[in-house]
């Protein structure tokens, strides 16, 4: 005999469920059980991924939801919340109780805060007449209903009924009655067995039990479940710790005991029979309790594809885009309005390559039916174009003819041999991804205008899941624990990358463990925190808005997914990306890209710094052009259109070549600049396979080396067979891209590309590759293709095949990569001024203000008069001549922004600037009405020297803080306001003027200190400056004469950290890659196993570092370092200075 | 009621139902039908690992509440029994009519 769970959370029910929809599934149907359901808390998280899962174990998947039900409301209007029910969908209704249940769910949401952890928001839930209304079928009247509410234990009933409040508990439940539907209305019984009195108690199941017979309604046995097995118990205590920010042992509602598990239908069975029995029903009365359990169950069977539009795409409909034609028509009058904007000249050739291509993709999309999907996609990315915000596509997107003609994609495909097939084919039916990347600062601009295009009931966000890492885990294993805050802080401070659950085999093996690991010795609670967080790894804690998916849809879109409110404001789906394709979602991934915004604020600055086309073109040293006034790419009014510059500037390639490309996009990090070091990019396609290589698959297997070899010819190339040479010819015979994976299939088996895309996503697959492999041979074989080159063939696409990259892909990121570099060479003020902006990489905006400083541009100070909210390019006027000091031209320079301030509020920051410029301290006050706090960081910053140098006076930055310290600021009293329209008096600042010089100006040490603590940026001068004589004595090298060194030189290094990694490496050994800034560039140290154990846990967790290692020559241009022990610079005592010599201490004149 | 914890012997029938233990060299025998539950146990005070996978019997323990005597005429003791579902032992946990017995 089989039973059908019909009460259970799984994982996504964050911090409640432990169990993935798969395992559950899987113990389901091993148990004999035919059906499942998934009741996960509050929403749909799980569901779509036990729909694949009961899918796969070959069982029927049952929906519902477990949901808080709200009472009336409270004096403050405020609806508490009286318990808590499962709502069943029914299924077989086509659709109809999916849609009820995902309408109930967004009921629940609605008018709650994104943020569950504010007190004051309306809790998620549902009031009984909206059960009532969304249970009721459409049609009304006496038909049967769409859900089920399963009245249980957590219920108000329930809870009266646990206290034995026997009256309490049928008024209650007479008023379930009057409100719902009889018929959606059943009674759950639940029996954890535990302590007599207490919760899920045996008598409290009887108890249940009972009211449904003297009401007459089925009784529903579940298990409430949250866990698939009994080891789970454990970790639900740990949840519900962490659900409730407190430790398990002062939690006044842990679950009674550790019962709540899929138990199997043998215990289920036994479990009917106790119950019953108590009840005074007997064995009947157990079989009815488990016949009607079974009947409910078969009414809530779903079918996936009928009920929930399984793997059925929905795209908007075509006339919410103004299209009223046939969509496929529209789509090829549009592709040919394409051809004559993006293809103006072609010779007959291409222009026959270009038909070829365009009828081969139409084909294809008309075949899927995808017309309108590609008019959606286009319609959005005119949208985004539209508004001025820059945009591009990425992904294989770009793979696409159609896009590029669309101008949804702006790489030409067939200039750079991009694969279709790689995109769409006719054997995929799933919706593609289209992906496009805007300016960071627009994106939420961006998303408001997609919902008010399509209309809120066809657009939605996509969320997404938030799990477990090691450090989260960690803090909430110890909060549950009940562990002091600094203990659980000390731990989780040296986790670094690695994942939870291998917590205990980490602190066996990695060094900077080896404190942590010492102290778990011998300690039980460490040991238990080291259990827990094993326990903890990777469950889902919460979801939020998906940094860049948006959902469009038809109207119906509401019915087939709940929604949330997001941070945004914006309804977002409890859908994740992994439930679109089932869902038939089409997602849209709108990508706020900083690097964009950067490049959209450097733009701005050159138009405004230069007004004409000649100052432009003077400026950034462009080309005369055709006609002598510079290139087409700039404008009459100087600004630039960057998306016009071609792909083959000299100095732009120049500029990449010199590894100097810290703020350049995907180019910046020191494995990529020590990888362009030595490859040396010097045209597009180069930096297409320079992106495509720095991955981990090529990296770790090994691709790069003979590929660098072979590029600059110190090995010959080989390729296999001469039929793969047109293939590899331009990665020089080694396999990178995807479309050199499918071109290979395409020669050795005539599989067409179709298909070669097919079996290259089997490929690493480990159920799927035999086939593969099989296909492959006999194909290739009967081609006549030799035994050996088939062997060496295969070899390599099963290699690289699972995790080589889209070209595609590529290609989409080359062009940002360009760009940014380009505007890097000839605008450098005004790149580096919107990289300060948007902080668009990976480094500390400190470490691009050095670049600044290495590369001659002047940062000039804040100052309360000339700086703004932005980092604005200023020119420096030029400086002539005088005794001891050569002329200097007219500069251009970057002013610090005062948003950089810590501290300091937008209010204030707004209120400073709209009263700009200000002529005295008085002034300021009165008019931007700063706090006295905000003076003085201003004034510590320096901001008000150009104040006080114009009143003569000779007071120092310590003077004017010591000032505004005592003198407590006492705005003028409001009378004295200047009325509208009257001119202050231009006294001068007599506040200023009177300051007495008594104390001496701050230290450059102590005035870069201030600058980092307020701005997190060395300003004045590079922070290891002022390590300058220890440096000297420890004959430390500067990274700018790194290169000079003969390889293999030993040398100490010093500097900031600026960027740690540790990449995947070959063989399976952790390599640690640390860069340090020194103020003449970065040095890249890297650690391999042995330097890890010397250095232990200074490896994650110093600032200040002086490292002794090896110089590695990487390239022409490149130097690292093979690190061999770290100290921390900070901590003088432990550094390896010299012992001083006897003959130096008693002075050069004595000695001899 | 005292509160302590003593090793004790249990016969059991074939469905697990306590029948006589042997508790200080003595055989009682189980007159009503006993009571069993599962009570949760502060198992973070009280154990030094909870790795993944360590199994039933962490969290809670099973309890069975028995009614038993030394002969048909002497009096009705009320016991609480924890039973160790991992290693099978069984332990005396609460005896209910201690203070009336000592009194």
């Amino acid at each position: 005999m089989s039973f059908t769970h019909l009460h259970a959370a799984t994982a996504f029910s964050a911090h409640y469920g432990v169990s993935w929809p798969e395992e559950m599934a899987q113990a389901a149907a091993a148990d004999g059980a035919d059906a499942l359901a998934c009741t996960d808390r509050d929403g749909l998280y799980g569901t779509v991924k036990h729909l694949r899962a009961c899918m796969d174990a070959g069982i029927d998947p049952i929906v519902g939801v477990d949901l808080a039900v709200l009472g009336e409301p409270d004096d403050a209007g405020v609806r508490p919340v009286t318990g808590r029910v499962v709502v069943l969908a029914r299924g077989r209704r086509r659709g109809a109780g999916y849609r009820a249940l995902c309408r109930l769910i967004s009921d629940a949401h609605a008018g709650t805060s994104p943020s569950a952890a504010r007190k004051d928001s309306k809790p998620v839930g549902v009031t009984m007449a909206q059960l009532a209304s969304r249970a009721a079928d459409d049609g009304g009247g006496d038909a049967e209903p769409l859900l089920t509410v399963l009245v249980g234990p957590h219920s108000d009933v329930g809870a009266a009924m646990r206290s034995r409040s026997y009256a309490v508990a049928r008024t209650l439940f007479r008023r379930w009655q009057e409100s719902m539907p009889r018929a959606a209305l059943a009674v759950e019984v639940v029996a954890h067995l535990s302590a007599p009195g207490s919760n899920l108690s045996l008598a409290h199941a009887v108890r249940m039990l009972r009211l449904a017979d003297e009401m007459q309604l089925p009784a529903i046995l579940t298990n409430a479940v949250r866990y698939v097995d009994a080891d789970g118990a454990a970790t639900a205590d740990v949840l519900d710790a962490a659900r409730a920010l407190t430790s398990m042992g002062r939690l006044p509602d842990l679950q009674p005991n550790g019962q709540g598990w899929l138990k199997s239908a043998a215990q289920m069975t036994s479990l009917a029979r106790e119950i019953s029995r108590e009840a005074g029903y007997g064995t009947a009365g157990a079989s009815r309790m488990l016949r009607d359990t079974e009947a409910l169950a078969d009414a809530c069977r779903m079918d996936p594809v009928q009920d929930m539009g399984f793997k059925q795409p929905v795209v908007p409909e075509a006339s919410v885009i103004g299209i009223n034609t046939e969509p496929m028509t529209e789509l090829v009058a549009r592709c040919e309005a394409g051809i004559g904007r993006r293809f103006p000249a072609q010779d007959p050739a291409a222009e026959a390559r270009l038909r070829n291509r365009l009828t081969h993709e139409l084909g294809i999309i008309e075949r899927l039916g995808f017309a309108s999907y590609f008019l959606t996609v286009a319609e959005v990315s005119a949208m985004i174009t539209g508004m001025g915000v820059r945009a591009a596509a990425r992904g294989s997107g770009a793979s696409s003819l159609v896009n590029y003609l669309l101008g949804i994609s702006h790489v030409n495909p067939l200039a750079h041999d991009l694969i279709f097939e790689r995109f769409l084919s006719r054997d995929r039916s799933t919706l593609p991804d289209i992906d496009i990347d805007v300016e960071s600062a627009q994106r939420h601009n961006v998303y408001h205008r997609i919902f008010e295009r399509f209309g809120a009931e066809r657009v939605t966000l996509m969320s997404m899941q938030n799990g477990y890492r090691a450090r989260g885990a960690v803090r909430d294993a110890g909060m549950a624990l009940g562990l002091a805050d600094e203990d659980i802080g000390a731990v989780a401070k040296q986790l670094w990358r690695f994942s939870a659950r291998k917590f205990r085999e980490a602190l066996a093996e990695k060094p900077e463990l080896r404190d942590i690991a010492e102290r778990v010795q011998g300690n039980r609670q460490l040991d238990l925190l080291v259990d827990l967080t094993e326990r903890l790894d990777r469950l889902p804690r919460h979801i939020s808005m998906h940094p860049c998916g948006v959902i469009l849809g038809d109207t119906s879109l509401l019915d087939r997914t709940p929604v949330q409110p997001s941070g945004l404001g914006l309804p977002m789906s409890q859908f994740d990306k992994h439930d679109m394709d089932p869902m038939g979602m089409l997602k849209l991934d709108v990508l706020g890209v900083r690097m964009q915004s950067a490049m959209a604020y450097a733009l701005q600055e050159v138009r405004r710094l230069h007004p004409t086309k000649e100052d432009t073109v003077r400026a950034g040293a462009h080309p005369a052009g055709p006609a002598g006034q510079g290139p087409d790419y700039v404008l009459a009014d100087g600004s630039i259109d960057l998306d016009a510059v071609p792909l083959d500037d000299p100095a732009t390639y120049d500029l990449i070549c010199s590894t100097y490309t810290l703020g350049c996009f995907q180019i910046e990090s020191p494995g990529q600049r020590e990888l362009i070091g030595k490859m040396a990019p010097r045209e597009f396609n180069d930096l297409i396979i320079d992106i495509s290589l720095f991955r981990p698959g090529p990296m770790k297997s090994d691709m790069v080396r003979p590929f660098l070899e072979h590029r600059h010819g110190w090995a010959p190339e080989v390729y296999p067979h001469e039929a793969l040479r047109p293939v590899l010819a331009e990665t020089h015979g080694v396999t990178v891209f995807h479309e050199q994976v499918l071109r290979t299939f395409d020669v050795f088996t005539g599989c067409g590309l179709a298909k070669a895309d097919e079996l290259r996503r089997l490929l690493g697959n480990e159920d799927a590759e035999p086939s593969v492999e099989d296909f492959f041979r006999t194909e290739a074989a009967k081609r006549g293709y030799g035994a050996g080159v088939i062997d060496k063939v295969w070899g390599t696409l099963k290699a690289f095949g699972s995790f080589g990259f889209c070209k595609a892909h590529g290609a989409a990121f080359a062009v940002p990569t360009y760009q940014s570099a380009w505007l890097k060479t000839h605008h450098p003020e005004a790149f580096l001024a919107g990289i300060f902006e948007h902080d668009p990489g990976m480094y500390p905006r400190r470490l691009l203000v050095a670049e600044a400083r290495r590369m001659g541009i002047p940062i000039l100070p804040l100052d309360i008069n000339r700086s703004g909210a932005q980092y604005r390019v200023e020119r420096v006027p030029a400086v002539p001549a005088t005794p001891g000091h050569p002329a200097r031209p007219e500069k251009l320079g970057i002013r610090l922004s005062l948003a950089g301030i810590y501290g300091l509020s937008a209010a204030e920051l707004r209120r400073i600037t709209a009263g700009q410029p200000y002529d005295s301290l008085a002034d300021l006050r009165a008019r931007a009405r700063v706090g006295r706090g905000t003076l003085m960081r201003l004034a510590s910053l320096g901001a008000f020297d150009s104040l006080a140098r114009d009143t003569g006076t000779g007071a120092s930055r310590a003077d004017l803080l010591h000032h505004l310290d005592t003198a407590p600021p006492r705005p003028a009293p409001r009378k004295y306001d200047p009325i509208p329209g009257q001119l202050a008096l231009p006294l001068g600042d007599t506040e200023l003027e009177n300051l007495r010089p008594e104390l001496p100006e701050p230290t450059l040490r102590e005035k870069v200190r201030t600058e980092l603590d307020l701005l997190s940026v060395d300003v004045s001068a590079h922070l290891i400056d002022s390590y300058g004589p220890l440096l000297a004595e420890l004959g430390v090298t500067k990274a700018r004469d790194l290169i000079g060194l003969r390889n293999g030189s030993e040398v100490l290094v010093a500097g900031i950290r600026v960027a740690t990694q540790t990449p995947p490496m070959r063989g399976g050994r952790r390599v640690v890659f640390i860069s340090l800034d020194d103020g003449t560039g970065c040095v890249d140290c890297t650690f391999f196993t042995e330097a890890q154990e010397k250095t232990g846990p200074l490896l994650f967790g110093t600032e200040l570092m002086l490292i002794r290692g090896l110089t590695r020559r990487t390239g022409e241009r490149g130097m690292s370092l093979q690190a061999l022990e770290a100290w921390n610079l900070a901590d003088t005592a432990s550094l390896p200075l010299p012992r001083p010599q006897r003959g130096r201490l008693v002075g050069p004149n004595s000695s001899g | 009621m005292g509160v302590f914890s003593e090793a004790v012997e249990v016969v059991c029938s074939p469905a697990g139902q306590p029948l006589r233990l042997i508790w200080s060299g003595r055989t009682y025998k189980v007159a009503a039908d006993p009571v069993r539950w599962y009570e949760r146990r502060n198992w973070w005070d009280e154990e030094a690992r909870a790795e993944r996978g360590r199994g039933p019997g962490l969290v809670d323990s099973e309890i069975w509440r028995v009614q038993a005597r030394l002969t048909p005429r002497s009096p009705l003791r009320t016991l609480d029994l924890s039973h160790d579902i991992r290693s099978g032992r069984w332990r005396v946990v609460r005896i209910h009519d201690a203070l009336r017995e000592s009194a």
